[in-house]
């Protein structure tokens, strides 16, 4: 018998195995065509591209506003994180002593498992009633950006730990400047894979609702900010307010419309990051 | 010359003043005194003492893991742990005006392993050049850096193709234009033609000898018969310590000490 009939032959506990496994791929699956089966009757261009009218309570078909203010969250959060993530990781690699690496190491790891709606909580109290920011896209941006921070040093510190040391050296030993081999050295070789952090630090923060909840949204009333200290409408916290709303049929649908979009978005942002990956593998 | 060879209990000091065996007429552009560096606690350069003329080659022979990379990188201030001290010019290169980024471009360092840039050819050999403009009217300076190293003719009709794709010789030598390339004053080269065939090691140490009429080099190698070719002095290093610093001549025909003989006898040492 050849190894390869071997291998496709049934065992009890390849079986079992494959019945254990087979949850995880099939709940995800489900779960997936529910949502869009439940947003079908609602997904169209006019769903889409139109805008609430800014007082019904959401009772109103369009959800651009809300892309848009989701969009513009996670944007700002990113840019507002991505100086401190560089210089954090910059930092880390060129002038923190062994010890100062692994305290850094420890801290963020740590900020990653801290639940966002603390970040949320702590936003509230000193960004927006401290620092009388109001509820806007200023304070949820900067509470979105401290989400996201530690996943983009965790990345920029797993790019910059791929350089080799050698190469570094190779160009310090011609007489570069740090500044020389960051720009010249490290960039030109690692800038897809900061790419790749970025739009994960972007779909991380489309897909966050628990700090912006407090911080940045309102339900209605608003339908684009005029300023960054005005509130926004996005679709996370969208979906929430209709879900609560439960018994209205068309606000269920409107809310399962927007969930689909949600998803086809976090999606969109999660596969380019995969593409950039496969493409600075090659 | 008679040396006892019974004589097993050398005074170490002996290493540390070998200057009488240089040519007395050529001044002397670098001086290493007492020189000691330890990594990860353990001692690799112990009291080492040398000196390098204005110009000319100076060979750095010795066992492996005797801490002849690990000199180069101390005197190119890409190793800055050590203690005593590297005179250049009679300034000490810890005090050097620019820090240690200026001292590295005025004295050039050519590493072991050959590492290139994920770069063109032609942007590996501008990669030290400041300033972008610099670097882009280069076409003269490439030109040359390149046939100094040997390997002008192989690439001439494709430096605009990646680096990577030399073989590991061609990237060897493209390393060497490198370091050319920003006109050092002191070069040091480690193991320079380790992976080349004879002909390229040829070529490559006839561009040695002709840099070395206008600066002093440096050229660790394992390669007793280049040591010789290249003339100029001979540093016989072992167990992180100069042993003996001699004319090529002498060095090879009467050496001093019981280790160098073993050395050049067997091609092993017992240092201790
Ligand atoms: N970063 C380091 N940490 C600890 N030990 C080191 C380090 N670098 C080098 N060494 C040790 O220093 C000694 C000298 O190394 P070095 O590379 O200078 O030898 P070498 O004379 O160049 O040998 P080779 O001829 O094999 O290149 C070796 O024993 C090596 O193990
Ligand atoms: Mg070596």
């Amino acid at each position: 018998m050849s190894v390869a009939s071997q291998q496709y032959r049934y065992t009890p506990g390849k079986a079992l195995v494959l019945l254990l496994a087979l949850p995880a791929l099939l709940i995800p699956t489900m779960v997936l065509c529910y949502i869009f089966w439940q947003a079908a009757p609602v997904l169209n261009w006019g769903f889409l591209f139109g805008t609430a009218d800014g007082v019904g309570f959401g009772v109103t078909e369009g959800i651009f506003s809300q892309l848009v203010g989701s969009l513009l969250l996670a944007i700002m959060a990113c840019l507002i994180a991505i100086p401190f993530a560089l210089g954090t990781a910059l930092y880390y690699r060129t002038f923190a002593t062994p010890w100062q690496q692994r305290l850094l190491n420890a801290m963020f790891n740590m900020l990653q498992g801290i639940p966002p709606i603390v970040f949320g909580l702590c936003g509230l109290v000193v960004l927006v009633n401290l620092f009388s920011w109001g509820v806007s896209l200023l304070s949820g941006a900067v509470v979105l950006a401290v989400v996201v921070l530690p996943l983009l040093v965790l990345n920029t510190l797993a790019t910059l730990e791929r350089i080799p040391n050698e190469y570094s050296e190779a160009g310090s030993a011609l007489g570069l400047t740090k500044g020389a081999i960051i720009l010249r050295l490290w960039l030109p070789r690692s800038w897809l894979q900061l790419l790749t952090g970025l739009l994960l630090a972007m779909a991380r923060a489309l897909s966050e609702t628990a700090p912006i909840m407090f911080t940045a949204t309102v339900f209605s009333g608003v339908v684009w900010p005029d300023s960054i200290f005005s509130p926004v409408t996005t679709l996370q916290t969208h979906i929430f307010y209709l879900a609560q709303e439960g018994n209205e049929p068309l606000l269920i649908s409107i809310a399962w419309g927007s969930a689909a979009v949600l998803v086809l978005l976090v999606a969109s942002f999660g596969l380019l990051a995969r593409l950039l990956q496969k493409l600075g593998d090659n | 010359m008679v040396v006892d060879l019974r004589h097993k209990d050398f005074p170490q000091e002996a290493s540390a003043a070998p200057i009488e065996s240089l040519d007395n007429q050529q001044s002397v552009v670098l001086t290493v005194e007492k020189l000691a560096l330890s990594l990860g606690g353990k001692e690799i350069l112990q009291q080492v003492g040398f000196s390098l003329p204005a110009s000319g080659v100076t060979s750095v022979i010795g066992p492996s893991g005797a801490g002849k990379s690990s000199l180069l990188r101390c005197l190119n201030g890409l190793e800055t742990g050590w203690s005593g001290s590297v005179q250049i010019d009679g300034s000490d290169i810890r005090q050097w005006r620019g820090g240690w980024d200026q001292l590295r471009r005025h004295v050039g360092l050519i590493a072991q392993k050959p590492l290139v840039f994920d770069a063109s050819i032609r942007a590996n050999v501008c990669f030290g050049l400041h300033g972008w403009r610099q670097r882009r009217r280069a076409d003269e300076l490439v030109k040359t850096s390149l046939q100094q190293a040997a390997l002008w003719d192989e690439v001439c009709e494709r430096l605009d193709a990646p680096a990577t794709t030399l073989s590991v010789g061609q990237q060897q030598r493209l390393c060497i234009a490198r370091a050319i390339a920003i006109k050092p004053k002191i070069l040091l080269l480690d193991e320079p033609t380790a992976s080349l065939d004879p002909r390229s090691k040829q070529l490559i140490e006839q561009s040695m000898l002709q840099l070395a009429q206008a600066i002093p080099l440096v050229c660790v190698t394992h390669d007793l018969e280049q040591a010789q070719r290249l003339k100029g002095q001979v540093i016989f290093m072992c167990d992180g310590r100069v042993i003996e610093q001699a004319a090529s001549h002498q060095l090879f025909n009467q050496p001093q000490q019981i280790e160098t003989r073993e050395f050049l006898r067997w091609n092993v040492c017992d240092c201790d």
